[in-house]
Order: C-alpha cells, then structure tokens, then sequence
C-alpha cells in the first residue's frame, strides 16, 4: 500500500470512530428508552424477588395470567391460558386450557435450534423448580404449603442426591398437552393472582439444563422481547422476539384509560428495541430525561419544586411537551427490625425508636409532602387498610418516646449497643439514613447507616445478616395478604420475611384470614391483623408513596402502575411527534 | 579548661528556618497550623460539637447569621465544615503514617539488602502500581466495609510506592558511604545499620513525602466520599460534595461552595509548603 493510501485509510478510519462517539438520536427508529433505578441481580424467575428484576424478567418470561392493561381496579385476564381456569365448587380445583402454539424463544439449548412449543408439562416443571429446595428460590413463599403434595415433594427430595422431576405431584399435573391441573391444599382465593407473578413464569427444562449455573445470565421464555447479550452493565437492550405469538393491544378499557385505545387491536410489542439505562443516582437520569434520551422517568426529589408547582408542570416543561402523571402507589416505607436480634423483641425499645421518628418531617424532605403518612402496613386502596386510623405509637412524640425508652429499660439510651442501619446504596438513600440517625439520637440512640449496592443489601437481609434496615414493599398483587405475608413466620430469610418476625398467634389468625374468600368478614379479619401489627410496631412504617412521572409527548399509552411488570409490551412511540418535539430541546 | 563547643544546626532546624523566612511558605505554614489546630479543637469538642442541631430551615442560603447557609435538615454547613476538617486532618496523617510506615520499611529492605529480596519487591511494587488505585481503593472499599477506617486503611495501602522507590535507591546509594562502613567494622548490626544510622539521613524524604501524600488523601477521600464509599456518620467535606450533586438542581450551591473552597485552601497550602520544605531539605539545592 502506498503512503497516501495508509493515510487516507487511517483518515477514514478516525473519522469513522469519531463518529461513533457522537451520538445522535434517531426519532425514526422505534425505540423505548427506559431507567431501571437499581442493578438487575438476573434473569431467573424464581429469584425475581424484587420489583426491578421482575420488570425486567416480564420482558422475556410469561406467566399463565396477566393483568389487563387498561382496566383498573386489577382484573386478572389470561396470558399463555387460553382462558381463565375452571375451579372446581369446592374451591381446590383449578383447571387451566393453554394457548395453543406459543413458543419458546430460539436458542441453541433446543433441538435445531428452533423454539419449541410450550406444553402443560412445561408449566409442571416450572412450578416444581420454584419448589426444589436445592434451587433456593426467594419465590418459594409465594406456594408454600398451598399446593397439595408439593411441600412434601420438595422435602423429600433435599433429602436425596438429585431432585426427581419426574414424580407427580398431585397439587400439579399435566392433564394432556394443554391442559394444567392444580389442586390447593386448601382454599386459597389469591392464588389465581400468583400465576401473575414472575416466579411462577415458565422456563424451559432443556434452557436451565444446558445452561445451568449461567441459566441467570441466559434468559430463554415466551416473552415479547428477546435478550441478545446480559453482562452486568449499565444498558440493557432488548429486541423484538421474531417468533412472538399474535398478542394484540386491548380494545377495552376502563373509564379512565378510554384515552389510551388508539393502538386497539394492534399487535404487540410496539416497539422494535428496549433500552433499558441502570442509573442508580436519580441526577443523570434526569437529566437525560429532559435531554430526550429517556421515555419517562419519575421527579427526583430536588428536582421537584423546580418541575413542579402546585401539582402542575412548569411552563418550561410544559413547551417541550412533557405530560405529568399522578398515581398514588399500592406501596410501603418501612423500617424493619430483624428479630432473630434478640434486643427487638424489646417492645417498648420499638415503640419508642417509632414515637422518636418525625414522620411529617421526612415527608417533607424526602418526599416534598406528596406522599400519604402510612399509620400500619396496608396501603389505601386495598381492603384491611383502615380509614382515618392513627397509629398511637407514629411520632414525632418526643417525651413520650424518651418515657417509653426508659421503661423499655434504656433510660437516655443508657445501656444500649450501637445498631447497625443498613441501607441500599444511593445518596438520597444516605440522606434518609442519616436523618433516621439524627432522629434517633435525640432520644439517645445511636444508630451507624452501612449503605451497600441493592444485590448486596438483599443478600445480606436474606443472609440475617442485618440489625435494622430501610426497605419499601410494593404490592405483588392487589390484596392485604401480600403485605400481611412480610411478617408471617414460615416467610422468613430467605422468603419475604425479611424480619425474621414469627408471632404464632398472628400466624395462625392469618392463615385462618388467607383462606377465606373475599368477604366482610375477612376484610375484619385484614383490619385486625393489620392493626395489631401497627400497634406491635413489628416495623417502623413510614410512608405509601405517591408516583410523579413525567413522560415524554411522544410515549403513547403510558400510565403508571404498580402491577403490570410487563406494561413495556403496550408502549408506542410516535416517531413523527417525537421529531417535532425534539426541534425545541 | 572548659572549651565550649559550638552546636550545629540540624537539618530540620535549619530548614524550618528557611520556610518562616520566606512570607508565602511562612503563610502556608500558618494555614496548615490553623487547620491543625481547629481538628484538635473540633475533636476535643470545643469547636463545632453541635454541628448535627439546626439551626434553621432545610436549604436556607447564606446570610449574616449563617454565614454558609443550611443544608438538607437545617445544619449550619459552616460548622460542618469546621467539623470535616477534622476528617480531612485524620485522614492526612493518618494515611500519610501508613504508607510512610510501609513504604519507607519495604524502600529500605529492598535498597539495602539487595539481590533477591530487592527483586521481590521491586516486582511487588511494580506490579502493584500497574493497578488503577482508583479501582483498589473500590476493590477495598468493598471488602472491608464503609467508614473512616476503611478509608484510612484503603488510601494508606495505595500510596506508598512512590515513597518506596526513593527511599530503595537512596538507601543503595548510603549504604556504600563511609559513615555505614565504619558502623559495620564496630559490628553493628542490620537493624542497628538501617535505623540508627541510614534513616536519619533519609528522613528528610519522609518529610517531604508527608506533605505531598497528605494532600493526595484529603483529595482522595473526596473521590471516595462521592462515589458513597467513604466517610458515613460524621461530616466529611466528600459526603458535603456528594450531596451537592443533588442540591444543585435546587440552585443549592454553598454546601458545594464551602467544601470546595475549605478543600482548596488546605491542598494549595499544603503544595507551598511540600516545595518549601523540598527546596530547603534536598541537599542537592542547597546554596542554590
């Protein structure tokens, strides 16, 4: 080659790289850019035990039911079921029909390469993966000791050298090719609501056997996107699945979502690609969004009063065209104790440390006030919440908690070890730790705050490894069992108990609720329980937040929820909106 | 007969005389011994003990009576600053011992002893600076947990090489002197050799080398701070920093303000004063 031809190729070849590293943003191209606020811990359903891991397993994975994007309040509707199942009268049988010719996704795992269809028996082996004690599953507690036979099955087989899938199990069976049978151990009505959730999505057995450990790394469902590469960075990028079934986009939707039916009858997904940012740290997030780099995204604390007056976008926003959406969230803020910690079951020391703790403060600053103060566990909006009740024990009530310290016997907080505050890893997380702290000394207790990154922060509550711990739940389904869960003893670490709390009267009352159907009587039952457990202070309970989030003119169909993991699938793009709109940025 | 011997002056002595008298090392010197004094103060509790009671609103800006404004729970951000100097003092020192401590006892060994054990070390050092110590100080950050330990700990373990590699080649260049060879035909040991006779000769290196880590490790335990892998519980002027990211969104900038320009005193002065001390300690300028 000659000099001025090495020349030109090196020329071309920085001009070419140099262009790479302008980005520019295409407003043809399809494409859902997104924020996911924590690190995805993997692609496994029955460890999706946190709401930003299962947002991003419903990309790929599905279960037998869904919930209806359009209608409100949450009504189940069947997903890979053909239809919704017929229960038997006694309320223990229910007995589903599969969507024919559904696929598995392609990959190497499956003969030729090509997915295969989805059978009953696929559902049959994914519930027993859920069971297998050898698996660890964080989701286990969403069927324990509710299927008949399957508790005794998973105990049998830790016991042995290799689990044994191919013995029945009579709570779950493969009647033909598409017909599932469950059979309850007992009556419970939520679980129908439990084939909504991640853990129970199904997956392949020739995906988790050629995979095996790196199964989490390697996402294989039925799901409307596919997962190309997962390497623990900062984007995610999702694509189309080629083979996905003909889903189409509802054409009936409640009152307050009539808005959304333009895309009626349409097939889903809307969108070619899904790029999903991991941005932990709320600034740069927000900054992209007002950058149109990012679809939606929630009003960071410090950048509301700025954003937002009196409910209502600044003008500044409002030109370029964002919409503001309001939705309070079926959600709580607590602080929980881990009671295998000897020094909680102090309940006075409880008492007090809730008494000592200025709620309305920490509303204000943390929340800019537009969250409601939650006075026990269930949120507004679902039954056993009750109306107008004030916790007697929620502060700020200063004396009273200096008072309750001292019987508790820790006068001045004399005597009392230093606890440890663990919390996730964020600076408004920081903040909130540190003003927990501050609170917490005026009576004389001293806390430390260990912040550490999410998936370390679950390991270590899982582990028992904390004293107390700063956490939210949001709910998995719309009903106060899922909440009243978190303090029923068989749930403990490693299940959704992360409190270690185990009180037999209260397991055996709400167990006793759990089983009943939808009645008076049982929303009695949740207000009682609900109640004794605000009055215990099993945990501190702070707030049921409110979303803010702002959206972008050109996202279409958005509406915030809390239980549609899968909502990506119904979002659109109006790509000629989105090229005018980004002329004023 | 009494003959009156006349005292030299030692070479610290004569180099601190140096530093007073020129007026910006001398000012330099003053901020430092401000700034050393107010972390006694605060750690005695004399000053700035009720930097965690507010004072006012969140976010109040500065005025007459707060003169750094307020942060997030109303704190005077002045007293916080006062307060971190404190941190940010500890964290000099104390990182500035450890890797003294490990770099002058690793540079001497390797220098003086020669052969095998200076190839294993050199190897050892060598291999250790070709990590990013961005990324160890992570990796130990990890490791061992958040808080002021962890920092003094992880900052001291990554700063010691530069120090290790001077101390190495001046001890091979001693340890050929005549001073050594007369105190090895009196039979003194290697210890005896290498503390009691080497070390003061090299001492002025350390010297030098304190001033130059010191500012290296207040500005580090900012970087740490902001990457939420510092200082927890107490004010530190990364955490200050840290917040601030947040804050300026609400146009809060004197927290961002006040640890800045608190930070920036101390290093600039620190600078002046490691050149000073350099210029007046290294033999080889003297008389320049």
């Amino acid at each position: 080659m000659k000099m001025r031809n090495i020349l030109l190729t090196v020329m071309c070849s920085a001009l070419l790289v140099l262009s790479g590293c302008t980005k520019k943003q295409d407003a043809n191209e399809k494409v859902l850019n997104i924020v996911s606020p924590a690190e995805i811990k993997g692609y496994d359903p029955i460890q999706a035990d946190d709401l930003y891991s299962g947002r991003e397993i419903s990309k790929i994975y599905e279960g037998l039911l869904q919930y209806h994007w359009l209608k409100m309040p949450y009504e189940l509707v069947p997903n890979l079921a053909e239809s919704l199942p017929e229960i038997s009268k006694d309320g223990i049988t229910y007995t589903f029909k599969l969507r024919k010719g559904v696929k598995f996704q392609d990959d190497i795992a499956f003969a030729g390469a090509k997915g295969r269809e989805v059978e009953a028996s696929d559902f049959v082996y994914s519930i027993k993966r859920l069971a297998d004690s050898r698996n660890q599953a964080t989701g286990w507690w969403v069927l324990d000791g509710k299927l008949k036979g399957l508790n005794e099955w998973r105990e049998k087989n830790s016991k042995l050298a290799a689990t044994n899938y191919d013995e029945e199990v009579e709570g779950v069976k493969a009647l033909d090719k598409y017909t599932l049978q469950f059979k309850l151990a007992k009556k419970f009505p939520q679980f129908l609501y439990s084939l909504a959730m991640p853990f129970t999505y199904v997956v392949a057995k020739e995906v988790v056997a050629k995979y095996g450990k790196e199964f989490i790394n390697h996402p294989i469902g039925t799901g409307p996107y596919i997962l190309p590469i997962f390497d623990q960075g900062k984007k995610i990028t999702y694509v189309k699945n080629p083979t996905f079934r003909e889903k189409f986009y509802p054409s009936e939707a409640s009152d307050e979502f009539k808005n959304l039916l333009s895309d009626a009858g349409k097939k889903l997904p809307l969108v070619e690609k899904v790029v999903v940012h991991v941005m932990v740290e709320p600034q740069p997030a927000w900054l992209k969004l007002n950058k149109g780099e990012i679809d939606y995204y929630s009003v960071p604390k410090d950048n509301f009063a700025t954003a937002i007056k009196n409910n209502k976008l600044s003008d500044e926003l409002v030109k370029k065209g964002f919409i503001l959406e309001i939705a309070p969230q079926l959600d709580v803020t607590y602080t929980a104790f881990n009671f295998e910690n000897k020094l909680f079951h102090n309940k006075k020391l409880r008492q007090a440390m809730y008494l000592a703790f200025d709620e309305a403060k920490s509303n204000t600053l943390f929340f800019n006030n537009t969250a409601f103060p939650a006075q026990s566990i269930i949120p507004p909006g679902i039954a056993g919440n009750i109306k107008d009740y004030k916790n007697p024990y929620k502060g700020l009530k200063l004396e009273e908690a200096k008072k309750m310290l001292a019987e508790a016997g820790y006068p001045g907080g004399k005597g009392l070890p230093e606890i440890k505050y663990d919390i996730p890893d964020s600076t408004p997380s920081r903040q909130a730790g540190e003003f927990f702290q501050k609170q917490m000394e005026q009576i004389g207790i001293k806390l430390k705050v260990v912040s550490s990154p999410w998936p370390e922060f679950q390991a270590k509550v899982k582990k028992k490894s904390v004293e107390i711990f700063g956490l939210a739940w949001g709910a998995d389904y719309p009903d106060a069992e899922n909440f009243l869960q978190l303090f029923y003893g068989p749930n403990k670490s490693p299940g959704a108990n992360g409190s270690n709390y185990d009180n037999p009267q209260f397991n055996k009352e709400f167990v006793e609720a759990t089983t009943m159907l939808d009645s008076p009587e049982r929303t009695a039952k949740y207000e009682k329980l609900n109640k004794f457990l605000a009055e215990e202070v099993v945990a501190l309970f702070g707030v049921h937040r409110q979303a803010y989030i702002l959206e972008h003119g050109w996202l279409k169909n958005y509406h915030p929820t809390d239980l549609h993991h899968d909502a990506i699938q119904y979002l659109n793009i109006d790509t000629a909106k989105k090229a005018q709109l980004l002329k004023n940025f | 007969m009494s003959t009156e011997v006349k005292q030299s002056k030692s070479l610290l002595h004569s180099a601190l005389l140096k530093v007073i008298s020129e007026k910006l090392s001398l000012i330099a010197l003053i901020i430092v011994g401000i700034y050393f004094l107010v972390a006694i103060l605060t750690s005695a509790g004399i000053l700035a003990s009720d930097w965690n009671k507010e004072v006012g609103a969140s976010y109040m800006p500065p005025s007459s009576s707060i003169i750094f404004g307020t942060d997030i729970f109303g704190r005077s951000v002045f007293q916080k600053v006062v307060k971190a100097t404190e941190t940010a003092v500890a964290i000099g020192i104390v990182v500035s011992c450890i890797s003294i401590l490990i770099g002058t006892t690793m540079g001497m060994i390797a220098g003086y002893f020669g052969g095998f054990i200076d190839e294993l070390i050199v190897w050892f050092y060598t291999t250790f600076s070709s990590i990013p110590s961005i990324m160890l100080l992570v990796a130990i950050a990890f490791i061992l947990g958040k808080g002021t330990m962890t920092v003094f700990l992880s900052l001291g373990v990554t700063s010691w090489v530069g120090l290790c590699r001077i101390v190495r080649a001046e001890v091979m260049k001693h340890k050929e002197r005549e001073y050594v060879h007369a105190a090895n035909a009196i039979g003194a040991t290697h210890s005896r050799k290498l503390i009691k006779h080497i070390l003061p000769n090299i001492s002025h290196l350390l010297i030098i080398n304190f001033t130059q880590t010191f500012d290296a490790a207040v500005k580090s335990e900012v970087i740490l701070s902001f990457l939420g892998l510092g200082v927890v519980g107490r004010p530190s002027w990364g955490t200050m920093i840290d917040d601030s990211k947040l804050e300026l969104s609400r146009g809060v900038w004197w927290q961002l303000a006040a640890a800045t320009l608190a930070m920036f005193v101390i290093v600039l002065a620190f600078n002046i004063l490691g050149d000073a001390l350099r210029d007046a300690l290294d033999p080889k300028l003297k008389g320049k």
